[in-house]
């Protein structure tokens, strides 16, 4: 029953029509659903899968909903320019996204961010790892049904979003990161405010596991469901929280500390099971120890210094290229970036961990009930405009 | 011939080499320095990575394979795409990358070809956590055909459709070679290449 | 989290309710008053008592108690007035329209949120009021290759075989739409339309999301019927009838929840299975099937479905009360001087005006009362589950429904045959009502 095999459409049809319109198959049994892009269980993103009573036989993800360009568009806007579109993919994450690529072109240019400023470089992508993780687990609580577990993360990302709003100006879409460091310094009283929210939300934590990860009803919908072994983690690639959830305690934070995260303290989180319950329980640990990685970034942060190094207007890249990543919320964020010496990159690739994970999404679907589809899917931790780019 | 424009590249602390990659036909090239870099540059690469590199190039020679450049947790080695399967397979087996971390696809008009980069990492030996081993391999503009390496690293698989519809790149043995990301009806020329122009710009 | 909408200031809110006052009453004397004068002067009215039926008498007339007192006895004992109004079909919807406003706000507040806040004045109490309206002024968009003569009955059915249940459901002694011997068969004969009903639907909306959905709520609601029924039967043991009436009666000492605990338990969750509700909305499961078998539904069709469902939840959790509370056994509310008497007229005039003549018997309202205040209650307890749970998986439904809660049942009607048996219940007990 586990092998995506499309069932048999022996018709002439077929071969005149476009790639993939392909018409019905006449077998009653089999019913091929699209689980479209206009459905309250799948976000911006399209697959279908082809169901015999109750079991998945066939998925087949089709992505591009929300394709816009972006790896296109960077060749045709100078390096700080590319900022604002590059941001959009994941609009609430938008400090990961950029950091990375901040990265990648603080080693082309040549430049050494201030110590201040990594510092709180590495304090916004933790917000924003909160707020984004918050905003995936509502999504996943309203997927089961349970609506109080959608309102609740949704609330508690305010606290979060209203630092990053007192940090850079804006909810999401922060443009904060830029290479060279930070935009601006953080004002008066944040640091504060940051440890109280902290705080209050670390206690919030613990409603969350009885409400939610404790309910016997989520357990028994999600423990043993979408088993992702760690072989096949391995050979599929996926990353970050999926990864983690199978057995492989990988953390880019960890492997390629980047800024000042080799002075940090944190341990990474790991479950061994592979269901869709440890990928749904590893990133509220990730959460947690977050949480931990904030109070020691706002604890050694030096008290002043420059937040950004000082670019020339229109900075030129080094002939080369780099490749740097950093861990998102959604796992491995890396940019390829290739600069030929003038202000505008000559190519840049993005590799998301949302794309790198919706390989599994056939593997693991087949052969579950149809039930099972949203508890998998969205476990994954797929994210549909950042696949797309 | 290279990739590389005549300027005078911008003083630079972190360690850097410019990539050379060459025509498949040509002997092979070490890493070269441009000329006009000031007298701070790295001496040699890392041990690590160099021992990496060294178990590759004495199972293949020096023949097959091109090393272009080798940094601290990054190496880059292109080779011609009639070996890429066999190094990949040598690669998977010995030195323990065992995924495919992205594909990039790469449109250099001035050579005529399509680099393509398989980006590789590893998960499962602990002291290679870090690193990022690209695999380049080109082929030609007009022609674009490579072998696929779905059989060696499966993770490659939606990453070459992908660089299938944006570069025109067609991989031989993959299964679909089929608009992915792009919508269905797609009757332009391959985004990323470089004679597709955005409107406007 | 702010749970008071900002600007808010109780001087605004006195004067718009002022300002409300105001306009009824300029409305009243200078629209409607004149208008009933107008009509009641060219339509002829006959003499009464040798006067001539003019406006002012006919206004004096309806204010007099004793002469409209009599016209609203014999209203009220109707049989149209017990299936229509109290306790049919009028009280279900009302009980159904502040279920779901109390849903609203009451989900809301558990989840850090307010509801609805701003239709109407109070804490959006209006706020149903404006959802039908919009429900009735919604395009009905029926599906192209949809069967339409099924299409459009079987919202209806489904209202009126919600409705087909209250009727059988007793609120105060004597007062139940339809007084049957086998009144609690018949509420299950009826209940059993409803999976037809939904499956028919959904085939009818000819889609692929709608029919999964009917094929769900089939299985679901058919595999809870069973437990649903063998718990009630448990129930008829320990009663002796099968009239709803009686077996409310038969609780007047203790209420048989206390004998009949585990039975209470499956036959609440069997009327959360059958009246989909969340932890078992399975055919309504919004992020796998859209919206299940009422994914073509829209405007009207919309409105009558959720209607029937919202009668529904009233109409099982009174059965319940009924069944396991004790129907409207309480604590007397009035004092025993309000008590209908043998000879009411000679009862003091006050007396006689409070209870207007009879119309307004002690023990019907104190029956009443406590009957709404056990529903109501049974009712919140629903909708707190609702609260709190994820979405059951329909083999994990199943399974429930088929193995555990039968066996469960079973033990429970054991139990009951051994209290009788024992004789602390049923015929001659100990504990039996007399």
């Amino acid at each position: 029953m586990a092998k995506n095999v499309e069932p048999e459409i022996e018709d002439d049809l077929n071969k005149k029509l476009a790639i993939q319109i392909v018409k019905e198959s006449e077998d009653d049994r089999l019913m091929r659903l699209s689980v479209g892009p206009q459905h309250p269980g799948s976000g911006h993103f399209r697959f279908t899968v082809t169901v015999d009573g109750d079991y998945i036989v066939h998925c087949d993800p089709d992505p591009g909903y929300v394709h816009r360009g972006e790896e296109k568009m960077c060749e045709y806007r100078n390096f700080i320019q590319n900022i604002p579109h590059l941001e959009r993919p994941v609009i609430h994450d938008s400090s990961n996204i950029i950091y990375s690529y901040s990265l990648a072109v603080e080693q082309l240019v040549g430049i050494e961010v201030p110590r201040r400023g990594q510092f709180i470089r590495a304090l916004a992508s933790e917000l924003d790892r909160q707020i984004y993780t918050l905003y995936w687990l509502a999504i996943y609580g309203i997927f089961l049904g349970h609506s109080t577990m959608f309102m609740w993360p949704t609330a508690d990302r305010e606290l979060f979003i209203d630092l990053m709003d007192a940090l850079t100006g804006a909810r999401v879409t922060h443009a904060f990161n830029i290479p060279g460091g930070v935009r601006n310094d953080i004002p008066d009283g944040f640091k504060d405010k940051c440890l109280r929210n902290i705080a209050y939300f670390e206690k919030r934590l613990k409603e969350y596991e009885d409400i939610f990860y404790n309910n016997p009803l989520f357990r028994q919908r999600t423990e043993g469901v979408g088993i992702l072994t760690k072989d096949d983690a391995i050979n599929l690639g996926v990353t970050g929280s999926v990864l983690r959830a199978s057995g492989v305690p990988y953390d880019v934070r960890k492997a390629e500390p980047y800024d000042v995260y080799n002075e940090m303290d944190f341990k990474v989180q790991y479950m061994k099971s592979g269901d869709s319950f440890a990928r749904s329980y590893v990133p509220f640990l990730d959460m947690k120890e977050s949480c931990h990685i904030m109070r020691q970034l706002l604890d050694k942060m030096p008290d002043s210094g420059e937040v950004r190094a000082k670019l020339q207007p229109n900075p030129k890249g080094a002939p080369g290229e780099a490749y740097r990543r950093v861990e998102s919320g959604r796992g491995a964020l890396g940019y390829y970036i290739v600069s030929d010496g003038t202000p505008k990159p000559y190519r840049v690739k993005i590799s998301v961990g949302s794309f790198r994970n919706m390989i599994a999404l056939p593997h693991l679907l087949v052969g579950s009930k149809l039930a099972d589809m949203p508890s998998v899917y969205w476990s994954l931790n797929y994210w549909p405009v950042e696949a797309d780019r | 011939m290279t990739s590389e424009p005549k300027e005078k590249p911008i003083e630079s602390s972190t360690t850097q080499s410019s990539p050379s990659s060459t025509q498949p036909a040509k002997p092979a090239t070490q890493p070269a320095k441009p000329a006009t870099q000031p007298a701070k540059q790295e001496p040699e690469s890392p041990p690590f990575e160099k021992e990496i590199v060294s178990q590759i190039l004495s199972h293949f020679g020096n023949d097959k394979i091109k090393v272009s450049y080798i940094r601290p947790l990054r190496i880059k080695i292109s080779v011609d795409p009639s070996n890429i399967v066999e190094v990949a397979t040598f690669i998977r087996d010995n030195l323990g990358l065992d995924h495919a971390e992205a594909v990039s696809g790469t449109d250099y008009p001035k050579d005529g070809q399509i680099e393509v980069i398989y980006q590789l990492g590893s998960y499962s030996r602990d002291d290679m956590e870090g690193h990022i081993f690209s695999l380049a391999t080109r082929t030609n503009r007009d022609d674009a055909r490579l072998p696929t390496l779905i059989n060696v690293y499966k993770s490659a698989e939606y990453h070459e459709r992908e660089t299938f519809e944006m570069l025109g790149v067609y991989f031989e043995g993959h299964p679909r070679n089929e608009r992915f990301i792009l919508p269905e009806d797609w009757a332009d020329l391959p985004p990323l290449r470089k004679e597709f122009r955005i409107r406007g710009r | 989290m702010a749970t008071a909408p900002q600007g808010f200031r109780f001087g605004n809110f006195v004067g718009s309710l002022i300002w409300l006052i105001l306009w009824i009453i300029i409305i009243v004397s200078l629209i409607a008053l004149p208008l009933i004068f107008v009509i009641l002067f060219y339509v002829p009215l006959p003499p009464v008592n040798g006067d001539v039926l003019t406006p002012y008498l006919f206004l004096s007339m309806m204010v007099d108690p004793t002469r409209t007192l009599p016209i609203v006895h014999f209203i009220i004992h109707t049989e149209l007035f017990r299936i229509a109004v109290f306790p049919g079909f009028s009280f279900a919807a009302l009980m159904a329209a502040v279920t779901i406003f109390v849903e609203r706000k009451f989900l809301a507040k558990m989840q850090l949120r307010v509801g609805p806040l701003y239709c109407g004045k109070v804490e959006g109490i209006l706020q149903l009021l404006a959802d039908g309206l919009k429900l009735v002024s919604k395009e009905i968009i029926i599906p192209s290759g949809s069967d339409k003569p099924i299409f459009w009955t079987a919202p209806i059915a489904y209202v009126a075989t919600a409705a087909a249940v209250v009727a059988l459901i007793p609120a105060a002694p004597g007062w139940v739409g339809a007084n049957i011997d086998v009144g609690l068969i018949a509420v299950f004969a009826i209940l059993g339309f409803f999976p037809l009903i939904a499956l028919l639907f959904s085939w009818a909306s000819n889609s692929k999301y709608p029919f999964i959905g009917g094929l769900r709520a089939l299985h679901q609601m058919i595999a809870f019927e069973i437990p649903f029924f063998l718990s009630a039967l448990s129930v008829v043991l320990l009663a002796g009838s099968l009239n709803l009436t009686d077996i409310a009666e038969a609780q007047q000492p203790y209420w048989f929840i206390f004998f009949l605990p585990i039975s209470a338990f499956v036959f609440f969750i069997s009327s959360l299975a059958e009246l989909e509700r969340i932890p078992f909305d399975l055919p309504e499961a919004e992020s796998e099937i859209v919206a299940g078998w009422l994914t073509e539904t829209s405007g009207m069709i919309y409105g009558l479905i959720q209607l029937g469902s919202y009668v529904k939840v009233y109409a099982l959790s009174a059965l319940f009360v009924i069944l396991f509370l004790g129907g409207w056994a309480g604590p007397q509310i009035f004092p025993k001087e309000l008590m209908p008497s043998a000879n009411a007229t000679t009862a003091p005039p006050l007396l006689q005006l409070l209870t207007l003549q009879g119309v307004f018997n002690g023990v019907t309202v104190s029956a009443i009362f406590w009957f709404a205040i056990k529903t109501f209650g049974i009712i919140m307890i629903m909708l707190f589950i609702r609260g709190i749970n994820p979405r059951i998986r329909i083999d994990i439904l199943l399974h429930t429904g088929w193995y555990k809660l039968i066996v469960l049942t079973f033990i429970n009607m054991f139990i009951a045959l051994a209290l009788i048996y024992g004789g602390i219940l049923g015929p001659g007990g100990l504990l039996t009502a007399h």
